[in-house]
């Protein structure tokens, strides 16, 4: 049976009328089970770093240790330099990054003109974005600029990357995007 | 008197609300829709799904303009106003290790409104079945040795918890250093309730509850002679 925490709340406040009823009426103090345990006990702890901002802030990772295994709680790692446990609105957030129902987690395609995003597989969505990247590289590639200087460039795809990668996916993803011989490679640099 | 308290340094808030989200996610309370009022105090008031809200106010205080923020939620009252109006221990209930005052789902059988009303702090929600809720202290964490939510993510400092002597004895220590800078620093009732807050303006430019008023602590007479006539109750009920 699984019990959310608001049902555990309704049985216990069942268990303690029960208490309350059977005691004398001199009982000024019944018995309370306490409803809300502490969540992260039976959970394995992860570190990790806030994906926000530049101060990157470490927080930890409560995993269930049984069932589905799904993140339970994230929350500030107080062994961590820079935020000693502390973390900001968008920090505190970070369960949501994980645990929410609006979440995408496939690839949605919105066609040329189209209103309506669709759903699509992961191997429609890459095939299609090679497909194109290859087509307009070639169609725009500029070996020599005007002066007759080597360049080997596109100028008709540019790159505006996340936020949220660190530096060795940077590192990654530019040496994708020169390989290409993309010029315009931009990124909102933070971790 | 033992159990858990707060201290709240207003001044050194700067209203990053780190509270207010660190607050929804370990309750596992839902967002709310909001609409831009020209304030970033969202939403706009504390409710059923929000036991804890920074409140913004821009305030011209001898010509000059001050934005205060005030980290709003349940005092925890040393003797609850809202604890003796639902008189019924199922419902309302303070945790004897910490002094947390505790909602449970029982509060549908009591008079929300009454409740509500007195409540020195205007704090307590009642959702759409009746049900009252309110900050508890993250009373699972406060029971296993741990921080509530709020206070663990403040990364300023503003917000802290341990034992009351504790608490009081940094409200002091901290009200002192701030007087000498800002004369008007004052504690907000520290000794009827287990939020203290720290300011250094009028309380009510924070927030019109910020600070009980003394006649608010008084209960009315129909509490008065339910409590009076309680005993007798609880004794014909077990019969």
């Amino acid at each position: 049976m699984k019990v959310t925490r608001r049902e555990f709340m309704q049985i216990t406040g069942a268990t303690a009328t029960g208490l309350a009823v059977s005691g004398l009426g001199f009982d000024l103090s019944p018995v309370k089970a306490h409803a809300q345990l502490f969540k992260p006990k039976y959970a394995k702890e992860t570190t990790t770093i806030c994906c926000y901002c530049a101060v990157g802030c470490g927080a930890i990772v409560h995993t269930s240790l049984k069932g589905d295994r799904r993140v339970i709680n994230i929350e500030g790692d107080p062994d961590h330099v820079i935020n000693r446990g502390s973390l900001c609105s968008k920090g505190a957030a970070l369960f949501q990054l994980g645990e929410n129902e609006r979440r995408l987690t496939e690839p949605m395609y919105r066609a040329p003109n189209s209103k309506q995003w669709k759903r699509v597989s992961w191997d429609w969505a890459l095939t299609k974005i090679a497909d194109r990247i290859k087509k307009t590289r070639d169609a725009t590639f500029t070996g020599k600029n005007a002066k007759g200087q080597l360049v080997n460039r596109t100028t008709a795809i540019a790159s505006v990357g996340s936020a949220a990668m660190d530096n060795e996916e940077c590192w990654i993803y530019q040496a994708l995007m020169r390989a290409l011989g993309l010029a315009y490679i931009e990124h909102q640099a933070r971790i | 008197m033992p159990g858990k308290s707060f201290f709240v340094d207003t001044t050194l808030c700067m209203a990053c609300r780190g509270c207010q989200v660190a607050c929804k996610q370990w309750n596992g309370l839902p967002a709310e829709k909001t609409v831009n009022r020209g304030s970033y105090q969202n939403p706009a008031d504390l409710s059923f799904v929000t036991y804890k809200l920074v409140r913004f106010n821009e305030v011209v205080v001898g010509g000059k303009l001050k934005w205060l923020f005030f980290p709003d939620q349940c005092r925890h009252c040393l003797e609850p106003p809202c604890e003796m109006t639902a008189d019924d221990t199922d419902a309302i209930y303070r945790d004897k290790a910490t002094g947390a005052v505790i909602y449970t789902e029982k509060t549908k059988s009591v008079d929300a409104q009454a409740v509500i009303d007195s409540c020195p702090y205007n704090v307590p929600r009642a959702g759409k079945d009746g049900t009252l809720a309110k900050c508890n202290m993250c009373i699972g964490r406060a029971k296993s040795g741990q921080l509530p939510a709020c206070v663990k993510t403040c990364p300023t400092g503003a917000m802290n918890f341990g034992d009351r002597k504790e608490m009081l004895a940094m409200a002091k220590q901290r009200l002192g250093k701030v007087k000498k800078r800002n004369p008007k620093a004052t504690l907000l009732n520290p000794n009827d309730i287990r939020v203290i807050y720290l300011v250094v303006e009028e309380p009510n430019l924070y927030y019109k509850f910020a600070v009980a008023s003394n006649s608010s602590f008084d209960i009315t007479r129909a509490v008065a002679l339910r409590r009076l006539v309680r005993p007798v109750t609880r004794l014909t009920a077990s019969l």
